[in-house]
């Protein structure tokens, strides 16, 4: 079942352009430059009930801003969008009681307050069942071992922490469908780690639909099957993480470790290396090449160990970020 | 060696104004309503003080004497007094030095080659440029508008003297204020102390009423606290409500007070850095 | 002390729940239907919550709009001093006058308890992006807005206002002509014109908040709200003359401040009879703007929420 369509989704902004120096800043008082900003530039999009994707690119690429447009907090300049037969922009009590939104970078607990407080709340305009609020709150903060804290200021929280209780107040009403904005950012590994293993349990549970955005490409490669890259305002690529590499990455990586007393002289002769460190040695080669290198290599040297990898993700998804893709093989 | 010192820190002084100076242009909506906004109270002043002069006058407002000012002296005043807010008001430089103070924004300080209570000042300076770039037309038109109210001008010493006051009541009420924000090295929360500040500053200034409208005891201690320099000193000189044989004296006694001031917002920094560096930021 | 009050405002919640337990006949409709009381009293218990946790700041606030009020109880008793009343013949002497400070305290109070913080945070939101959270909740928007928080040491005015308004009554009932008699319509009437004029005042704060959807940084706003009440704050007499009428008519039927606190004062202060001809059309036309500008001001409020661009982090 679909339950998110996009089609044509268009948004762009007017935005002040300001001048630089003194002279500029007082023209500014009376005349004003103005330019477009086309943040998210005709996009088409089918998202399936229960899947997790990943949305991908750099920053400013239009990621938020196609999470915003679908929560219906922003206006699209032109273009349809519906999730779960709602069109967002319309905010209708329906839709907005079926969905909701995380965003790593803003809270929406009351600071000063206990967490609980919050919670209390949410029930209150989500209209939770009494029953049903206590049984997923005991649940939630279980999975994400937070019950003692539930009690203290969020002020008072670290942002692991916090972000666990943005987290449950987000998931109290049982959404279908959830937006994710870059929920583990600036968290450390540990926190990290937790915030991925939880969302990847919750959703194989509930087999809600998650859109996630993230900078991280753990989050994406522990949580995600598909990942959709955005740059500019556009879809670049919808597919897997596999496809990926397979399409963008037209290398290889191999690790060799060289015998003892084996000399690494002249290795750049079958491939470009990386790295030396005896033994240990890191080449890279173009895909279509690595077997031939690796068998030549074999020849005329002594190996204790071979291995063949892809690029590492990072490194693949910033050249396609700034490179059209590479049609490999 | 020593020329060039002074070339390269004015240079430095000259960019941090101009930094202040285009980041309070940047926001002209702000600015357009802020000064229009502003005459509007006057307004309401001119009609309740008429109505007050008309029941003192009998029924004739212009008749009315209160104190020695008639109803003319007392819009008069209210425009002067804006006047005088207008050098003296520092809007938000207490609670932000304060917020500096409790947010360890004061570190940059201690770290670069510049002095806050100076680099402060500049900003503060830039700060009024900007608005007297765009007030001055609005203070204009609402002078000319209101000319009839005044009775002349003053002789040149006068207005020399009233300058002079404008001028110390700028520097008069930005040491004070610092100085209030700078208890912020002593107490985390001083937003509300800053709100009782505020009012008394309002009320003593002179800017709610002219000071010589308090009753005898209040009309005294008033005398001897600094605040009256803020609002009310500026335009009882200019109304001539400042005995002549004393006006410099007078104007001597504010500038003592700034220097006390000075000396008071110094001891306080001073004081306030070396609590902060002991415990340790 | 914390502690009870928590419970207290635990009960209430649950007093909210079994309310609403009571009331519910289909489920179907309690699920449309967000709890809008259940969800005050959150936020007022929430707000309450917090403002216990910052005790002495919620005392120095308390105190320092008592300061305020102080300082004006001092500046018209120097007046009154000199001037027998606001105006000749007016009938707006010291304790009439104190009357109408009083109802002025009054709606302020209830103005600065109820919605001042939240219309502030308003353009916080607005600013730093965080109105998104309040765009996804299932519930009216405006109403989550405008009745988020509590400032409960606003309302030490109040009682202010109510004990001026208790000293100066009984002050007028020595009142040598016309002396002040209690009125049982004024038991009914006083209440309905303090709430239009929180009404009206409301919507003009919320309006002005909006702004920031368009205007920015907006720190000169409440600047703006203070001078624009300003006019509402003296007997409405006083600007019956020359280029006073303008304003007058503006202040009464464009942007209607004047009547906020000049009705529901004069209704009080003033003797029931004899009443001039144009005090009833008055008291009528109040309600009509009390109406209207609570549509403007959702109007408003909806035309910004359209415009809203939601800062990107």
């Amino acid at each position: 079942m679909t339950i998110i369509e996009i089609s044509e989704l268009s948004k762009s902004y007017r935005v002040y352009q300001k001048q630089e120096g003194l002279r500029a800043a007082i023209q500014g008082l009376w005349k004003r430059e103005y330019r477009n900003v086309d943040a998210v530039k005709s996009i088409d999009l089918k998202v399936e009930q229960g899947e997790f994707v990943a949305f991908l690119g750099p920053n400013g690429a239009g990621k938020t801003t196609t999470l915003k447009l679908l929560s219906g907090v922003i206006y699209p300049t032109s273009g349809n969008a519906t999730v779960m037969g709602h069109v967002p922009w319309e905010r209708n009590n329906d839709y907005r009681r079926r969905f909701a939104l995380v965003m790593g970078q803003k809270n929406q607990l009351w600071w000063d307050l206990p967490a609980q407080e919050s919670f209390r709340l949410h029930q209150q305009i989500y209209q939770i069942e009494k029953n049903e609020f206590e049984r997923s709150l005991d649940e939630l903060s279980d999975l994400l071992s937070v019950r003692g804290l539930l009690g203290r200021p969020v002020r008072e929280l670290s942002l692991g922490e916090r972000m666990k209780m943005e987290l449950i107040a987000a998931l109290l009403h049982s959404p279908e469908v959830l937006f994710l904005d870059e929920p583990t950012i600036g968290l450390d590994v540990i926190a990290q780690h937790n915030i991925q293993q939880f969302l990847k349990y919750y959703q194989a549970e509930r087999k809600i639909t998650i859109l996630l955005t993230s900078h991280y490409m753990k989050d994406i490669a522990a949580l995600c099957k598909r990942v959709v890259v955005i740059t500019d305002g556009q879809i670049q690529f919808d597919g897997s993480l596999d496809d990926i590499i397979e399409s963008f990455s037209g290398q290889r990586i191999l690790r060799l470790q060289l015998a003892e007393g084996q000399s690494a002289d002249g290795l750049e002769r079958f491939a470009a290396v990386e790295s030396i460190e005896l033994p240990r040695v890191t080449l890279r080669c173009p895909r279509a090449d690595a077997t031939k290198s690796l068998g030549e290599i074999l020849q005329h040297y002594q190996v204790d160990d071979i291995s063949v990898e892809d690029p590492p993700l990072e490194e693949v998804i910033a050249k396609l970020y700034t490179a059209p893709p590479e049609k490999a093989e | 060696m020593q020329a060039m010192q002074i070339t390269t820190r004015v240079a430095c002084w000259w960019m941090i104004f101009r930094t202040a100076l285009e980041e309070r242009l940047a926001y002209r909506g702000d600015f357009a309503l802020g000064t229009l906004m502003r005459f509007l109270p006057i307004v309401t002043q001119i009609f309740l003080w008429w109505a007050v002069f008309e029941s003192v006058g009998g029924g004739n407002a212009e008749e009315g004497r209160l104190v020695g000012y008639t109803f003319r002296n007392m819009v008069a005043y209210y425009l002067l007094s804006m006047l005088g807010r207008a050098f003296s008001s520092m809007p938000g430089l207490a609670s932000v030095t304060a917020k500096q103070i409790r947010e360890g924004e004061i570190k940059k300080y201690l770290v670069q080659p510049i002095d806050m209570i100076g680099f402060m000042l500049l900003g503060r300076l830039a700060h009024k440029v900007a608005y007297y770039t765009i007030a001055t037309l609005p203070f204009a038109l609402v002078f000319f508008l209101c000319r009839s109210y005044f009775d002349g001008w003053p002789t040149p010493e006068t207005m020399a003297a009233f300058a002079i006051s404008l001028v110390l009541a700028f520097l008069l009420g930005f040491f004070l204020d610092l100085c209030i924000g700078l208890i912020g090295f002593w107490f985390l929360e001083v937003s509300s102390l800053l709100f009782v500040y505020m009012l008394l500053n309002f009320f003593l200034s002179g800017h709610m009423f002219p000071l010589d409208l308090l009753p005898s005891p209040w009309a005294t201690i008033v005398d001897y606290l600094p605040f009256r320099y803020l609002a009310y000193f500026p335009a009882a000189i200019f109304l001539g409500k400042v005995d002549p044989d004393r006006l410099w004296i007078e104007v001597g006694i504010e500038f003592l007070w700034l220097l006390v001031m000075i000396a008071v917002a110094r001891f306080l920094y001073a004081r306030g850095v070396r609590r902060y560096s002991g415990y340790g930021g | 002390m914390l502690a009870a009050s928590g419970a207290t405002a635990d009960m209430e919640v649950d007093m909210a729940n079994t309310d609403k337990k009571n009331s519910a006949k289909p489920s179907q409709y309690k699920i449309k239907h967000p709890s809008y009381l259940g969800v005050y009293l959150t936020f007022a218990r929430n707000s309450l919550v917090r403002d216990m946790m910052f005790r002495t700041n919620f005392i120095l606030e308390a105190i320092s709009s008592l300061a305020w009020s102080f300082m004006n109880i001092g500046f018209y008793w120097i007046i009154f001093e000199h001037a027998s009343s606001i105006g000749q013949q007016t009938g707006w002497g010291k304790y009439e006058f104190f009357v109408f400070m009083g109802t002025t305290w009054i709606i302020n109070s209830i103005v600065q308890a109820f919605f001042m913080p939240n219309s502030e945070e308003f353009s916080e939101l607005i600013r730093t992006g965080g109105l998104d959270f309040a765009m996804l909740k299932p519930i009216d928007t405006q109403f989550l807005i405008s009745f988020r928080k509590v400032s409960w040491s606003s309302l030490s005015n109040l009682v202010l206002g109510f004990m001026l308004l208790g000293i100066s009554l009984s002050q007028l009932m020595q009142r040598p002509e016309n002396p002040w008699q209690f009125e049982i319509s004024m038991l009914v009437l006083y209440p309905l014109y303090i709430f239009c004029g929180v009404s009206i005042l409301y919507s003009l704060m919320i309006c002005l908040a909006a702004t920031s959807v368009w205007l920015g940084r907006n720190q000169t706003l409440y600047d703006f709200w203070f001078y624009i009440t300003n006019f509402s704050r003296y007997p409405m007499e006083i600007y019956a003359r020359g280029w006073g009428f303008p304003l007058w008519l503006i202040f009464t039927f464009v942007i209607p401040v004047l009547v906020v606190v000049n009705v529901p004062a004069r209704l009080l202060a003033q003797p029931l009879t004899p009443r001039a001809s144009w005090e009833w059309p008055l008291a009528g036309f109040t309600l009509l703007a009390a109406a209207v500008s609570i549509l403007v001001s959702r109007w408003v409020f909806n035309t910004a929420l359209g415009a809203y661009r939601s800062a990107s982090s």
